[in-house]
């Protein structure tokens, strides 16, 4: 008992996370079946249920440190099963199902390995297995072909998107990498003028991987895992080395890069049509269809939205992965856009505190890279529904439908949680 | 009865989107706190730390040599440990000083010779207070708070 | 020496905190600003949504004959179109391809929930009520309807027929048509759609209200109107000698004139016969300043306000006439003006009217589920763009255009009624010229206005003005 009461602050936001989850799903069903049964409430009872299971779990393992991730996590996976319930609600038992195998990776990465820092010895590892799972899609048997991007593995009924769990081993590779590398350059640090002549030998290997990430991605047909594998790279060397330069450099070569591709394949020349012209008479029917069915869900939320239930998200096509930003934002309007928009940077806010206070260059590292990644894919996902940039085939972290996606992004938030209590341990603090 | 419907119906999608608003004040609000309770945790436990060398076999450490602890220090007659020691009685992975939960220890990897602290072997693992001296073979070190 | 990487997290941090900066305000902009711009957009679903799910009101013509109405088919429903000749004005209502025309202006009436019945929309919107759908009257009149669409035939071109008085939509035929029935069924929409708008006649158009063409010499009216508001004398007698110049720096540019003319005109001759060469002098005189004015006045490059969208047209690709070329060219209709053909109704209906330029409506009437008018239609006169008297002068050049010897609007005649008109020959690029007429009857208190457009026809002009005659005819028999 003792224990349970260490966490008490996050277990008075599971409370609250409970009442959003219920409180929306009753909206989404009464609005549906014009009256209310207290069937509908089994689902999400089932997960808040699970949520605090989760909680209890790491109160009795002696968990340390922070309070906050686990129920934002919580808070937006119900969204999204209140969403896919509205959405899809076919695939509702499915999605549900993936939230207990994603709670059970979450506990998983909560044991193993004992020793986080672990994980910096073994980074070759990562790196290969990384690769390797990147390139299964192409596998004659398991690999699965889906709206012509081949980065799908199936067992059986079942599919899975290997590049999700590869985003986290990369992080981890470069984490453990630049934290050597990192020192290597403190020591050979030339500058050409303003320019900083980078110690070769040791930057090739990563730039090596990453490169072989990037061909194998535009093989699979990838746009959107593409654009965030470079976003992570670029981000873990300006966090390790804070070297502006590099960044520029990457940044320009993402520019020729994009061009290159425009005009080399067909399906990026077309995402770049569609977002620039989405209105004009030959595309608002065809390919951008799915943009412009999206615009106007989004023009139907003004403020307060059409409320859960009376939008017609559902003219979208594929809206329950691909648009379930502006499905939400129609019925919910900007105000609760603005508030899934807020819970989504104080998690990338937590897991940033969480690496400034990490003892050692390897932690701060993974936690700031695994926090980059939520913020990327957010703002990728988000931007291309609101026609910021082009659409890519992203999902929306927790909230969108996807079970690999999911059971990622909930090890994600362990790894983070493990570091705060690694932190908590060196320095002392509960 | 259609209209009350629709009213509690309303109710509730009104009802939604205060719980999400007051779920993320309540979210910061916790946040505030824990950061608050972290910084006061931090200036409670002064753990910067330093070794301080006393006596030296060779020239390597030297004497009056500081090496920085950091979270984990590992003290070894391998080149690759963060204080290496080029004593034979040493051995390759010694002892490593680690930071736990405010306090520094010092453990013993099971080395062929032992370590001493103010004079005493030490078992496995052992508290030390700033002040404190080590002994691995022919070499001291004192343990003093600061950042070198 | 590396910064830490603390001092990176931050920088990165803030970063990320200004791109969801920016994202909020884009997101911001959709769901607020944007919001009111797309909820009209004729191809939304919402606007749309109430096709399938329930009945949707009737448009009926003036005389109460339904144009459109829902059928149901087994749950659903769906829109079916009586008239194919009016399928330009109906427009089409599908889920898929949105909605045009009136299903798409009058949206909201056709559910009950006009603007005129506040109170519907926030029970709609907020209780989720469906209102019983209400319906919308056209001012279509079937016997001048018929009369138009007989008239038009199978020629690709527009004719629109007005009152002037009140701007009310009499007849309104386009061809090619289409049928708007099998749009808006959904066993059919996507074969449909696909075979209407890839059509290379481009069937979906409404050639009456967004039909663009150089008005040939229908502009003339214009011309004339400027020439008298700014003093010129109608009764002076210009020279004309075919081809004319002005100077040698017009190089081998000439106007020349229909009838090889060589004599001197008034401006009552260079209507009757359509002189070219008298406009282009004239309207050197007027100036390009006061000539775009006066083109501006009577609406040519602007949207013209009616109930459906109409197309904007130009007078010149800058909407300047700034050299003598193109000042001449203008004048007597040609240079690089396009406008409508219910633009050009709207000038002769302007003359007719003292000055005073009607605005057009299609739809006169929105009533309630039991026949109840709830909002009368009635926009007033968009703003006099003549004086009565230069008005007046106008009128008579134009019955003297039609009725005067050698007329070349004669075919215009109407037995026992004085008849203002002006036909057109727009040369255009690809072959035969457009055949334009524009006129009013009775002219000295006009009760229609109507303007003629045939595609491409052999004798310009000519082939328009007895089709004038006999719309203009049935509207008077009304």
């Amino acid at each position: 008992m003792i224990a349970l009461t260490r966490r008490r602050p996050e277990l008075g936001l599971l409370f609250w996370v409970a009442a959003v989850g219920i409180t929306g799903s009753v909206a989404v069903a009464a609005a549906e079946a014009a009256g209310f049964r207290p069937q509908q409430l089994v689902i999400p009872v089932t997960f808040v249920a699970v949520a605090f299971v989760l909680h209890v779990f790491l109160a009795a393992r002696g968990v340390r440190g922070d309070q906050l991730l686990l129920p934002l996590a919580a808070v937006l996976t119900a969204i999204g099963l209140v969403l896919v319930q509205r959405l899809a609600s076919n695939l509702l038992l499915q999605q549900l199902s993936w939230t207990f195998i994603a709670a059970g990776a979450f506990a998983a990465t909560i044991l193993i390995p004992r020793d986080i820092t672990a994980l910096s010895r073994f980074k070759w590892t990562w790196a290969i297995l990384g690769l390797l799972l990147l390139m299964s899609p192409l596998l004659p048997v398991v690999g699965r072909e889906v709206n012509g991007a081949r980065i799908w593995i199936g067992l059986g009924s079942v599919n899975f998107e290997p590049w999700e769990v590869v985003k986290i081993l990369l992080v981890v590779f470069f984490a453990a990498y630049l934290e050597e590398f990192r020192e290597v350059l403190a020591q050979t640090q030339r500058r050409f003028g303003p320019i900083p002549v980078p110690p070769v030998p040791y930057l090739v290997p990563i730039v090596a991987m990453w490169a072989i990430a990037m061909v194998v991605m535009v093989f699979e047909k990838d746009l959107g895992a593409t654009l965030l594998f470079l976003g992570i790279f670029l981000a873990m060397l300006y966090l390790a080395t804070g070297e502006a330069f590099y960044t520029l450099i990457g940044l320009a070569l993402l520019v020729v890069g994009g061009f290159v591709a425009y005009q080399a394949f067909g399906h990026v020349a077309a995402r770049v049509d569609v977002w620039l012209h989405p209105f004009s008479e030959e595309v608002r029917f065809d390919a951008g269809y799915q943009l412009v069915q999206g615009l106007f869900a989004l023009g139907n939320g003004g403020l307060f939205g059409a409320g859960l239930g009376n939008g017609m998200p559902e003219r979208i096509p594929v809206v329950w992965s691909d648009f379930v930003f502006d499905a939400f934002a129609e019925e919910v309007g900007f105000a609760g856009a603005l508030a899934l928009l807020a819970l989504y940077l104080l998690f990338v806010y937590r897991g940033m505190l969480i690496a400034l206070r990490a003892p050692t260059p390897f932690l701060q590292l993974l936690a700031a890279g695994l926090s980059f990644i939520v913020a990327l894919q957010t703002l990728v996902i988000v931007g291309g529904n609101a026609r910021l940039i082009p659409l890519t085939g992203i999902t929306l972290p927790f909230v969108a439908y996807g079970g690999s996606s999911l059971v990622t992004n909930w090890m994600l938030v362990a790894l983070l949680i493990r570091v705060s209590d690694a932190t908590a341990r060196v320095r002392g603090t509960p | 009865m259609e209209i009350t419907f629709a009213v509690l119906l309303w109710g509730v999608r009104i009802a939604f989107l205060l719980l999400l608003y007051l779920f993320l004040l309540r979210a910061f609000g916790v946040l505030h706190r824990s950061l608050v309770a972290e910084r006061a945790g931090d200036s409670a436990t002064r753990a910067l730390g330093v070794l301080v060398v006393e006596r030296s076999a060779g020239h390597a450490p030297r004497v009056g040599e500081r090496f920085s602890l950091r979270a984990s220090t590992s003290i070894g007659r391998d080149a690759g440990n963060d204080v290496p020691l080029s004593d034979e009685a040493a051995s390759a992975r010694h002892a490593v000083l680690e930071l736990r939960d405010g306090d520094w220890w010092i453990e013993d990897l099971g080395s062929t010779n032992g370590t001493l602290v103010n004079g005493t072997r030490i078992e496995r693992a052992e508290r030390l207070r700033f002040g404190d001296e080590l002994a691995i073979g022919r070499i001291a070190m004192r343990i003093e708070k600061g950042a070198g | 020496m590396t910064r830490s990487i603390a001092a990176n997290i931050r920088g990165l941090t803030l970063v990320i905190a200004l791109a969801f900066l920016v994202t909020s305000l884009g997101v911001g902009y959709w769901t607020l600003v944007a919001g009111n711009e797309l909820s009209t957009d004729p191809y939304n679903p919402r606007l749309v949504a109430a096709i399938r799910d329930r009945p949707r009101g009737f448009i009926t013509d003036a005389a109460g004959t339904k144009l459109a109405e829902s059928a149901q088919v087994g749950n659903t429903f769906k829109r079916v179109y009586a008239d194919k000749t009016l399928a330009h004005v109906t427009g089409y209502a599908s889920f898929q391809f949105g909605a045009s025309g009136i299903e798409a202006a009058y949206a909201d009436s056709l559910i009950g929930q006009d603007p005129a019945d506040p109170l519907s929309q926030w029970r709609a919107r907020y209780l989720r009520e469906r209102a019983p759908p209400g319906s919308v009257v056209l001012g279509i009149d079937p016997k001048v309807q018929q009369a138009a669409v007989a008239a038009l035939g199978n020629r690709r071109g527009a004719i629109v027929a007005l009152d002037p008085r009140n701007g009310m939509i009499l007849a309104s035929a386009s061809w090619p048509q289409y049928d708007a029935s099998l749009i808006s069924d959904p066993a059919t929409e996507e074969s449909a759609w696909k075979g209407v708008s890839e059509h290379p006649d481009r069937p979906l158009i409404n050639r009456a209200t967004q039909g663009l063409y150089p008005p040939g010499s229908t502009f003339k009216i214009i011309t004339g109107a400027a020439a008298l508001e700014t003093g010129i004398d109608p009764n002076a007698k210009v020279r004309v000698d075919d081809p004319w110049q002005a100077d040698r720096s017009w190089g081998s540019y000439f106007v020349r004139s229909s009838s090889r003319a060589h004599g001197d005109y008034t401006m009552a001759d260079a209507f009757r016969l359509s002189e070219n060469i008298y406009f282009a002098k004239i309207g050197l005189q007027i100036g390009g300043p006061k000539l775009a004015e006066y083109a501006q006045r009577f609406g040519i490059g602007s949207a013209t306000r009616c109930d459906i969208p109409a197309a904007r047209g130009q007078l010149s690709s800058t909407g300047q006439l700034d050299r003598p070329t193109l000042i001449a060219d203008t004048s007597y209709g040609q240079g690089q003006i396009l406008a409508s053909p219910l633009q050009m109704a709207l000038v002769a209906a302007s003359i007719g009217m003292g000055g005073v330029m009607p605005t057009p409506h299609y739809a006169t009437e929105v009533r309630d589920a039991e026949g109840h008018a709830i909002r009368v239609i009635a926009p007033g006169p968009s703003g006099q763009v003549i004086a009565l008297e230069t008005a007046r002068a106008l009128t008579t050049m134009l019955v003297g255009a039609v009725e005067g010897p050698g007329a070349f609007a004669f075919a215009a005649k109407i037995p026992g009624v004085r008849v203002a008109g002006k036909t057109g020959s727009a040369e255009n690029p690809s072959g035969a010229p457009h055949g334009w007429f524009v006129g009013f009857a009775p002219a000295e208190a006009p009760t229609v206005a109507v303007a003629i457009l045939l595609e491409n026809t052999a004798r310009g002009g000519e082939d328009a003005a007895p089709l004038g005659g006999r719309v203009m005819q049935a509207a008077l028999g009304r």
